[in-house]
């Protein structure tokens, strides 16, 4: 319940913050001077036209793709179905002695006079 | 083939507890295995529960291998009295439907919950006579 009202109020300041900003940056022609003396100002250096025209868009797609990437880069890979098996056998309350002789136990009636299920998926 | 850690730390913990729950409620010894079934599956699985200490005829053992995406479960002759090999399908359905969906704990856990409901501990009777 808690869960739910908290995510009910970050929505509902996400977009009383969100709105106002997006109609300030749409109205800003609106703000702009209308003096319209025609001077153009000194210009831009090359310098500066690649770091706006290139080096925005570029740092953008990189944040995005950090963004993107970066929680599956810190958590290492994980299991896909259809995908090679990588992880090392692993055992889950397993035997005392780990895995050593298995290849060498042939199963005996406490295993064959048993039942169990087969599957795949 | 890269070794590395299928399970996270949480993940892991989670299946020992369902592991520890069941085993106190279904009084038998369950045993999980996630890796590769060298061969036939269904050999390999019971040549590990073979090799599973003493107390063979009372262990249930998982044995999951998400490379080729097969589970099998196996019950010694102990536990086979009390958990019929249809119980064991249920729960081996219960297993693939999370590991479809790439849920590797999740189908585990469900797995083991499923064994040990459908094996309570046997009644014993006449306790309360000395």
């Amino acid at each position: 319940m808690g869960r739910v009202s908290q995510r009910s109020l970050l929505r509902a300041a996400a977009v009383a913050v969100s709105v106002p900003i997006t109609l300030l940056a749409l109205a800003a022609p609106a703000l702009a001077s209308t003096s319209g003396s025609g001077d153009a100002g000194p210009g831009l250096t090359v310098l500066q036209t690649v770091g706006i025209f290139v080096g925005i868009p570029v740092g953008l797609f990189v944040l995005i793709w950090l963004l993107v990437y970066a929680p599956s880069m810190v958590k290492g890979p994980r299991y896909r179905p259809g995908l090679t098996w990588w992880a090392a056998a692993r055992w889950f309350n397993g035997p005392p002695q780990g895995l050593s002789g298995v290849s060498g136990v042939a199963p005996g009636p406490d295993t064959t006079k048993g039942g169990g299920a087969s599957a795949r998926w | 083939m890269p070794a590395g850690e299928a399970f996270t730390a949480r993940q892991a913990d989670d299946i020992l507890r369902a592991i520890r729950l069941g085993e106190s409620s279904a009084g038998m010894h369950i045993r999980v295995y996630v890796g590769e079934l060298v061969g036939d599956a269904r050999v390999a699985a019971t040549r590990l529960h073979a090799a599973c200490g003493s107390d063979v005829a009372d262990t249930v053992l998982v044995a999951v291998d998400p490379g080729s995406r097969s589970v099998e479960v196996v019950t010694g002759a102990a536990v086979a009295r009390r958990l019929h090999d249809r119980d064991c399908l249920l729960a081996t359905m219960a297993m693939t439907t999370a590991f479809s969906a790439g849920d590797l704990a999740g189908g585990i856990i469900n797995g083991v919950r499923a064994l040990a409901e459908h094996a309570r501990a046997p009644q014993s009777l006449h306790r309360d006579t000395p």
